[in-house]
C-alpha cells in the first residue's frame, strides 16, 4: 500500500487517477475484509463521486487541494451524511441518518480526501479489543486469531491490512494508541481540545479526543494539519487557530536538535511486559533518551480516569440502559450500569484530582520536551482471552490493555504512537508512545518521524 | 468489615440505587454490576488517600463564552 501523500502527489502530477487509487482500495477491501472485519459500511457511490470530482478538477487544470484523491475511512462513531451513526451499537439501529458529515470529515473532504466507509469499533467506544458482538470481532491483520485492539480497532486494522492509507478514530483512554500498538501502525492522539469533536458520537466528553491512523508519520501530520481549526460550537475545542506541523516533520538530521528526551520508568516500567520494555528501550537508544524519568501520580491518574469514564459513560447511556440493556454489548453493559450507579463523590474527587494532576504534568514538561513509554503492556492477545500474564501476574485482559495509555490522556497530552517490532518483522508489533506537552504535537511528530527515518519504527502492510 | 460483607453491601447498594433510578436489574446483573463497582471502589481508595485541599476545584472543561479581547470600558461612549 502506498502512503496517502504519495497518492495525493501522484494524482496532482497526473501519474495516477484518483479513481484508480480508489479502485485499488476497493479491491483490497474485497480481498481481505471478510477475514479482517474492519469495515462496517462502505460508501462506494460517494467515494466514486468524490474521486471522479478530483480527476475532473485536474483535467480542467484547476489547482488540487492537499489530500486530493487520498482514500480514507472513519470509525463508525463519526457522522457520515446519509448513514445512521451507530457507534458500534445495535441500540442505535433505526435512529435517523446523519444530515451532515462530522466536522473532521467535512475538513478532509474539503482537502480532497475520498471517504470509503465506516469502521468497526467497541460498542460506544467502551473497550480496548473491538470484540464487537453485534458485527463480529475485528481481527488483527498480522495474526487473525488475535485482537486488533480498541476501541478504534477497525481504524488500525484497515491501515495495517493496506485497505486504506488513512483512517480516523477516537481516543478516551487509549482507543487510538492501543490499536495502533497492536496492529503496528502510526496513530496520533492530539492534545485534548485541539480537534473539534462535533458530529462524532461521544463517550466521555471531558476526555474524548479524535485523531488519525496512518502508515507514515507524514500522513499523520498532513491529515492533522487539514483537520485543525477553531470550532466555537464544540465546547471542548479549545484551539483558536491552526498550527501546521507537516513542515516540522521533515527536518532530517536536525529533527532532534535541542530536544530533551526522556524514557518513563516507575509505573510505566512496572506495568510493561518484556517485549514492551524492549520496544521502548529500542526507541530510547535510537534517540539517546535519558532513562527512568518519573511521571507524576500515574496510578492515581489511571484510577481517576477509570472513575470519570464510568460515571460520564454510564450517565450518558442511562436512559437507554433503562429500556434496552439487553441489546447492549454483553462485554460492556454491566460496566455502563456500574458507572451510572457510582456515587457523585467519586466523580467529583476524580475531577478535583485532575486539576492538581495537570499542574504536576505541566511541571514535568519544564524539564523535558518529549517522553517515551510503551503504548500497551503486551502485544495483541488472542480473541476471547479473559486474562494475560503481566510480569508473573494474571491480569484481566480487556481493561489492562489501557494501563499505560490512560494516565497520559487524562492529562490531555498529545501522543504519537509509533510501531516497533522488537521480535522481528515476522512477529507481532508493539507501540511506543511519544508524548509531548499540551499543544506541542509538533515535537511528538518530529521525534516519531526521526524514529521512522532511522528504521526503528515502521508500519508494513500485513501479508493477507 | 469482611470482604464478603463488603460485597453484600455493594450488591445491596446496587439494587437500591438501580431501583431509585428506575433501572431494572436481574439478580444476576446486580451481582455482576456489584463486582464492577467493588473493583472501582478499590481504585477510588487510592484517590481517597490523595491529599486534596478544600479549595481545589474540579478541572474545568466547559467554557461558557470566549474571554473578551477588550475590557467593556474600552467601547464605552
Amino acid at each position: 500500500m502506498r502512503s496517502g501523500l504519495s497518492i495525493a502527489r501522484a494524482v496532482r502530477v497526473g501519474e495516477l487517477r484518483a479513481a484508480d487509487a480508489l479502485e485499488h482500495c476497493i479491491n483490497r477491501i474485497a480481498a481481505t475484509d471478510r477475514r479482517v472485519n474492519a469495515f462496517t459500511d462502505l460508501t462506494l457511490e460517494r467515494a466514486r463521486r468524490e474521486a471522479d470530482a478530483i480527476d475532473a478538477q485536474r483535467a480542467r487544470g484547476a489547482p488540487l487541494p492537499p489530500l486530493a484523491g487520498l482514500p480514507y475511512a472513519v470509525k463508525n462513531l463519526f457522522d457520515i451524511e446519509g448513514l445512521t451513526t451507530r457507534a458500534g451499537s445495535k441500540v442505535r439501529l433505526g435512529e435517523p441518518a446523519a444530515t451532515a458529515d462530522a466536522v473532521l470529515v467535512q475538513r478532509l473532504r474539503d482537502a480532497g480526501a475520498v471517504l470509503l466507509g465506516a469502521l468497526n469499533m467497541d460498542e460506544f467506544a467502551y473497550g480496548f479489543t473491538t470484540e464487537n458482538s453485534h458485527v463480529g470481532p475485528c481481527r488483527n491483520p498480522h495474526d487473525l486469531t488475535r485482537v486488533a485492539g480498541g476501541s478504534s480497532g477497525g481504524s488500525a486494522a484497515a491501515v495495517a491490512a493496506g485497505q486504506v492509507p488513512l483512517t480516523l478514530g477516537s481516543d478516551t483512554n487509549g482507543s487510538i494508541r492501543v490499536p495502533a500498538s497492536l496492529c503496528g501502525v502510526f496513530g496520533m492522539k492530539p492534545t485534548f481540545g485541539r480537534l473539534t469533536r462535533r458530529g462524532s458520537f461521544p463517550f466521555v466528553a471531558s476526555i474524548d479526543h479524535l485523531g488519525p491512523f496512518a502508515s507514515t508519520v507524514e500522513d499523520l501530520a498532513a491529515s492533522y494539519d487539514v483537520m485543525q481549526g477553531a470550532d466555537a460550537l464544540d465546547p471542548g475545542c479549545h484551539a483558536t487557530r491552526v498550527q501546521p506541523v507537516l513542515a516540522h516533520t521533515e527536518r532530517g538530521a536536525d529533527g532532534l536538535r535541542g530536544l530533551r528526551i526522556g524514557m518513563l520508568g516507575g509505573y510505566f516500567d512496572e506495568h510493561a511486559g518484556p517485549v514492551a520494555r524492549a520496544a521502548v528501550r529500542m526507541a530510547a537508544t535510537a534517540l539517546g533518551a535519558t532513562p527512568d524519568v518519573v511521571w507524576p501520580d500515574a496510578a492515581l491518574a489511571r484510577a481517576a480516569a477509570f472513575v470519570t469514564t464510568a460515571s460520564e459513560g454510564g450517565a450518558l447511556h442511562l436512559a437507554r440502559l433503562r429500556t434496552r440493556a439487553a441489546e447492549f454489548e454483553p462485554l460492556s453493559v454491566d460496566r455502563f450500569i456500574a458507572g451510572a450507579l457510582q456515587p457523585a463523590e467519586w466523580y467529583v474527587r476524580a475531577q478535583r484530582f485532575r486539576r492538581l494532576y495537570r499542574e504536576h504534568v505541566q511541571a514535568l514538561f519544564t524539564e523535558w520536551d518529549v517522553l517515551l513509554a510503551p503504548a500497551t503492556p503486551v502485544q495483541a492477545t488472542p480473541i476471547g482471552a479473559e486474562q494475560f500474564e503481566l510480569n508473573g501476574v494474571m491480569v484481566p485482559a480487556r481493561p489492562s490493555l489501557g494501563l499505560l495509555s490512560q494516565p497520559i490522556s487524562f492529562a490531555g497530552c498529545p501522543v504519537v504512537t509509533v510501531p516497533l517490532w522488537p521480535m522481528g518483522l515476522h512477529a507481532l508489533p508493539i507501540g511506543v508512545q511519544v508524548i509531548a506537552a499540551p499543544w506541542r504535537e509538533d515535537l511528538a511528530l518530529r521525534v516519531a518521524r526521526t524514529l521512522e527515518a532511522v528504521g526503528v519504527a515502521r508500519a508494513p502492510t500485513a501479508v493477507l | 468489615m469482611t470482604a464478603a460483607t463488603d460485597t453484600d453491601d455493594t450488591a445491596d447498594y446496587v439494587r437500591s440505587a438501580a431501583r431509585f433510578l428506575d433501572l431494572p436489574l436481574t439478580e444476576a446483573q446486580a451481582q455482576r454490576v456489584a463486582g464492577h463497582l467493588t473493583r472501582t471502589k478499590a481504585m477510588v481508595s487510592l484517590l481517597r488517600n490523595a491529599p486534596l485541599a478544600d479549595d481545589l476545584e474540579p478541572a474545568e472543561v466547559y467554557c461558557p463564552a470566549p474571554f473578551p479581547d477588550a475590557d467593556p470600558e474600552a467601547n464605552a461612549p
